[in-house]
This record gives C-alpha cells, sequence and structure tokens, in this order.
C-alpha cells in the first residue's frame, strides 16, 4: 500500500461530511453547486451470479455481478437528468417526496484511490443512508460509492458517481432520494 | 357455496362498477389467488432473448412459486420449480447465467438443464441401484410457451394454448412484438419491493389512465389543464376481458409509429422502419400507440417507455416488482441507448413518474386494511355504459378515459377465483 497525503485525507472527509449535510438538509441548489457540468451519477442493477472460478480471485470481483453495458440501470442521470430529478422534488408535486422524506447519509470509509490523468481523483466511500416518511415508511441501504472528484480552487467538483447498493432487490418502496 | 365463494362475490359488484377493500388485503383471499389465479393463468417468464445459448437460464417467479428458466442442450426453452426433488433445498441460487448443470448443495443430487435427473451421490451403494431416475426429476412448469418472443409459463396441463388465452390481446402485442422481422429484446432487470396488494399495481398498468394528469404532475408541462380535464391521452382498449391496452392515435402529419417528443435520433428510426411496420401489420395498427397495458394477470407493460413489468405476489400486502426495458432487437445502438435512458428516469424504484405511483399503491394497500376502511366500497364507475366499439379495432372501447379496463381485470379476477364461471 502507499501512504495517503494527511492533508489530502482531511479535505475529503471535509468535503464528504458537507456533501452529506447540504442533502439532508434538501440544500440542493448548494449540492448542485458541488456537480460538475460533465456529471455521470449511475446506480446499476446488481445481480447474485456465480463465482465458478473461485481460485482466480482477480476475477471474483463485484462488477461481474453488475449491469454490464447495454443493461438497465436504476439511475442513468447526466447533469440534465440529475437537475430534473431536483427540479422534481422542488415541484409541489413530486408525491413520493411530499411531505419529503427525513434523511441521514453516513458517509465513511473513504479511502483516495488512483489519481487520474485529468488531475481528478478517485474516491471510494461507504454509504449508509436512512430515509423516514413515519413509522410506515422507513428504510435502509447500504452502498459503496465510487466517485471521481477534480480539484476546483481548492475545493472539489463531483464528476462521476457510481453507488453500488448492497442488495440485489431493493428494499424501500422507491429511491426517491440521492444518493 | 362456501364463505370464500361469498367473500369473491360480494367483493366486486355484478357490474364491477365497485369492489370492496377486502380485496386488497384478506389473507384467505390471498391464498385462494396462488391457487386460481397464479396456478392456472399464464405467467410472463421473460423473454428468449434471456435465454442466449443452450444451456442459458434464469431464476424467476410464478406467484410466489421459485421457477428456473432454461434453455436445454437442443435449444428447447423449459421451466421447472427451482426445488430439489430429494429433499426440497433451493436448487439454483444464482439469478442468472450459463450452466450444462445444476448441483443441489444440500447432499448433491445433480439435474441436466431439461431437468432430468442426471446423478445421485450413492446412488449405487446407499440407494442399491433402485433410486428412479425418470421418477425423480425436476417438476416441469406444466406448459411453457412463446409468443413471438415472451415466454409464458402455465402450471395447469389443463389451460387453453397461450394463443387462446391472449385472444385479441395478441393483435395488440404485436404492435410491439412483430413489427420488426428481427423482434425484440428483453433487458434488465429492475427489481424492488412495494408494501401494495399486487391487483392495485396491476389495475393501474390495465387501464388507469386518469390518474396520469394528477399523479404525474411533476412530470406534465401543462399539469394544471391535465388536472382540471383529463384530455383523452388513450382509448382504453379491452381485447378480451381481464387484458387491457390503452393506445394513442398517431396524427397523420406524423408517420406510423412516430410520436411527438421523442428525441429526434428515435424518431428518425420510427420513421426509417415505417413501411415495415405497415408491411407487416397493416395500414391500421401502426398508428396506434401502445401507451399503458395489462395481460391478465400480472404482466404490467408501459410501452410508451419501453418497460415490461412482471408485478411478483410477495404476500397480500407486498410485491416485488420486475421491471424490464423492451426494444426492437436490429434498432442501432444509439437508439436503444437513448429509449434504455429514457425508460430508467421515468420507471422503475428512482424513475420520476414510477416514484409517485408506488407511493399511491402502498397507501391504498395500507390505508384500506382497517376494519372501518373495509365496510366501504370503491368507486370503478368511470365511462360505465359508455363502452363502444371502434371500426377496425377489436374489442370493446372506452373513447376517453375509463374505468372500463380495471371493471375488465375485476371481473376476470371474479371469474378466475370462482372457477371459471362468470
Ligand atoms: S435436498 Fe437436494 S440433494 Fe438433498
Ligand atoms: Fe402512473
Amino acid at each position: 500500500m502507499t501512504l495517503v497525503d494527511a492533508q489530502l485525507l482531511a479535505d475529503l472527509h471535509f468535503w464528504y461530511a458537507r456533501e452529506a449535510r447540504l442533502l439532508d438538509e434538501r440544500r440542493y441548489d448548494l449540492w448542485l453547486e458541488t456537480v460538475d457540468d460533465a456529471i455521470r451519477y449511475q446506480v446499476p442493477t446488481r445481480y447474485l451470479t456465480a463465482q465458478a472460478d473461485i481460485t482466480d480471485f482477480g476475477a471474483w470481483t463485484v462488477d461481474r455481478e453488475l449491469a454490464q453495458a447495454s443493461d438497465v440501470l436504476l439511475i442513468d442521470d447526466d447533469h440534465a437528468g440529475i437537475s430534473k430529478r431536483i427540479e422534481r422534488l422542488q415541484s409541489g408535486m413530486a408525491w413520493a417526496e411530499m411531505p419529503p422524506s427525513i434523511t441521514r447519509r453516513i458517509v465513511s470509509n473513504i479511502e483516495p484511490g488512483e489519481a487520474q490523468e485529468d488531475g481528478g481523483i478517485e474516491v471510494f466511500s461507504a454509504l449508509l443512508a436512512f430515509k423516514s416518511r413515519g413509522p410506515d415508511e422507513r428504510s435502509f441501504l447500504t452502498a459503496q460509492r465510487r466517485d471521481l472528484l477534480l480539484p476546483a480552487d481548492g475545493d472539489f467538483r463531483l464528476r462521476r458517481r457510481l453507488v453500488i447498493i448492497d442488495d440485489t432487490v431493493l428494499m424501500g418502496e422507491n429511491l426517491s432520494i440521492v444518493l | 357455496m362456501d364463505a370464500r365463494h361469498d367473500l369473491i362475490e360480494r367483493s366486486v359488484a355484478p357490474d364491477a362498477s365497485w369492489i370492496r377493500p377486502d380485496i386488497f388485503s384478506d389473507e384467505a383471499l390471498y391464498r385462494l389467488e396462488q391457487e386460481r389465479i397464479f396456478g392456472r393463468c399464464w405467467l410472463l417468464l421473460g423473454h428468449e432473448s434471456q435465454l442466449p445459448e443452450p444451456g442459458s437460464f434464469f431464476r424467476t417467479h410464478m406467484g410466489e412459486e421459485p421457477v428456473l428458466v432454461t434453455r436445454t442442450l437442443e435449444g428447447e426453452v423449459r421451466a421447472f420449480l427451482n426445488v430439489c426433488r430429494h429433499r426440497g433445498a433451493q436448487l439454483c441460487h444464482e439469478d442468472r447465467g450459463v450452466a450444462k448443470s445444476f448441483n443441489c448443495r444440500y447432499h448433491g443430487w445433480a439435474y441436466a438443464c431439461d431437468g432430468k435427473l442426471l446423478a445421485a451421490p450413492g446412488e449405487k451403494q446407499l440407494y442399491y441401484g433402485e433410486l428412479d431416475r425418470e421418477e425423480w426429476g425436476l417438476i416441469r412448469v406444466a406448459q411453457v410457451e412463446s409468443y413471438k418472443g415472451l415466454v409464458f409459463g402455465n402450471f395447469d396441463p389443463d389451460a387453453p394454448p397461450l394463443a387462446d388465452y391472449l385472444g385479441n390481446m395478441a393483435w395488440y402485442l404485436d404492435i410491439l412484438l412483430d413489427r420488426r422481422a428481427g423482434g425484440t429484446e428483453l433487458l434488465g432487470v429492475q427489481r424492488w419491493r412495494i408494501p401494495a396488494n399486487w391487483k392495485i399495481v396491476a389495475e393501474n398498468h390495465v387501464g388507469d389512465e386518469y390518474h396520469v394528469g394528477f399523479t404525474h404532475g411533476s412530470q406534465l408541462t401543462r399539469p394544471i389543464e391535465s388536472r382540471a380535464a383529463p384530455a383523452p391521452l388513450a382509448r382504453e382498449i379491452r381485447p378480451e376481458l381481464g387484458h387491457g391496452i390503452g393506445v394513442d392515435i398517431i396524427p397523420e402529419d406524423l408517420s406510423p409509429g412516430e410520436r411527438g417528443g421523442f428525441d429526434e435520433e428515435v424518431n428518425e428510426y420510427l420513421r426509417s422502419i415505417a413501411g415495415e411496420m405497415t408491411e407487416r401489420l397493416g395500414e391500421m395498427r401502426p398508428r396506434l400507440f401502445p401507451i399503458h397495458g395489462l395481460v391478465f394477470p400480472t404482466l404490467g407493460m408501459v410501452p410508451i417507455l419501453n418497460s415490461i413489468r412482471v408485478i411478483h405476489p410477495k404476500g397480500p400486502n407486498e410485491i416485488e416488482l420486475w421491471s424490464y426495458c423492451m426494444v426492437d432487437r436490429d434498432a442501432p445502438k444509439r437508439v436503444k441507448e437513448i429509449l434504455v435512458q429514457r425508460s430508467v428516469s421515468a420507471f422503475g424504484p428512482a424513475g420520476s413518474f414510477e416514484q409517485d405511483d408506488s407511493a399511491n399503491w402502498t397507501g391504498v394497500t395500507r390505508n384500506t386494511a382497517g376494519h372501518q376502511a373495509r365496510k366501504h366500497r370503491l368507486n370503478l364507475s368511470m365511462g360505465l355504459g359508455h363502452e363502444g366499439e371502434v371500426d377496425g379495432l377489436r374489442g370493446e372501447v372506452g373513447l376517453t378515459a375509463s374505468d372500463i379496463n380495471q371493471r375488465g381485470f375485476y371481473l376476470r379476477w371474479v371469474q378466475e377465483m370462482t372457477g371459471g364461471q362468470a
């Protein structure tokens, strides 16, 4: 393993904590400012898959469980898509979020990965997301986030996010919040 | 007649102008549905494109029953209960894949992809060579048939053939399935649980055009007008009792199959296949644009967004929705990508439309279950007595938004639940 720049780790922790707070406080306007225009935000479907060549641990990866290229995802948004998602929440007619879910996002296991050619940083993290609309509508989910952050003016912008949910069948009644 | 029969009859008005909420929550009715509806009707298993090679398989459900669908080494599609014959362990645990045989992990019985018992450990020494392999193959779903790519199963060996079951519905399904020589393919699947009774979800697909203007207000460009007077977006067609489809009539200034509001790349593609469509389907049908529909009981369709779904019941208060994208197999890659992305942005657990649908279904199921709420009937009277026939269309037609297809759905439910007698 390589040692990590302590300042970078501190910066990332701060960035993720703030992002989670903005989403939990529903400050979508401020959150959108952290999102790059070229964002790709994806949540793949996931399948229980054989690990037949189990001796080859290199092939025994999570990626094999995820939707393949031509397959259907749960979310596949570009900037326009994610902006519409936010607009919808503010439309006054997004009934699944009226009243809005009470949410809490806990982000941990923050791990910087490879530095990318364009100066971006790949960051892995773990997400625990809770939402509640009263006792009959509560759900938890956990996921891995694989992000690409671009450093910009002493801050980061979110260029890519892949959210790998730890379920093959989603247990909440919908996915009405930003993960 | 027994008490269950009474309960069935009192749940739905003779003309289906009302239903009682028991139908969404009663445990005894739910158990009977497993036998009489899911045990006797044709249910969607999937699509031939999901079984591309010999040995391809996927898991699904028929009603509550776990089912394994395979392509045999000879290329035939078969379906079995996903249950080992030895002591009942779950045989296949993967969602999909390719396998030459299936080994039960409890004691190691092995089955071929045509369901035959291949071997049991200790056949000679422990079973003294007396185990009859022929007798102990996997339990086959009694009938498996395809209709133009879609694969259906039926547990009832005496059920009428699939073509009879679909009846006039097939004529409308052809608009999707048979418009191109190459047919269709199914992509996906999105799967999620919704705490709702399966029938409120099914009836929404079969004919609920009325909700679009309000439930989906956040997605409509002119929500206020739609709210005041639901425009006849589609004609509600009842090809057969229980099946339903809503279609839009494509105006003459557009080419067959085309639709305003689509990406230009998609419309360009649709224009390019207009000739082929007309050749295959005649003049009339390419002018019908299917919006939504249902093949009784649980094959839901939202063709306007390329979505095909199966509503798997998981108890009276829960479903697992499996939602796929269906596209023309020979469409250009880019067109498929656009269609899939459009579909996902609107349908599925995170879809801008479906999020609000699921919130409604959950509310109906939960809030009509109480002792007081159950005493009171729910209204299905829209357009009753105003059904008609339209020259060239098959089946009965509601000329505007109408409950015609929801009434058909519940009447069919009564018919099936009482053993085929209307
Ligand atoms: S239960 Fe399958 S081998 Fe015994
Ligand atoms: Fe809807």
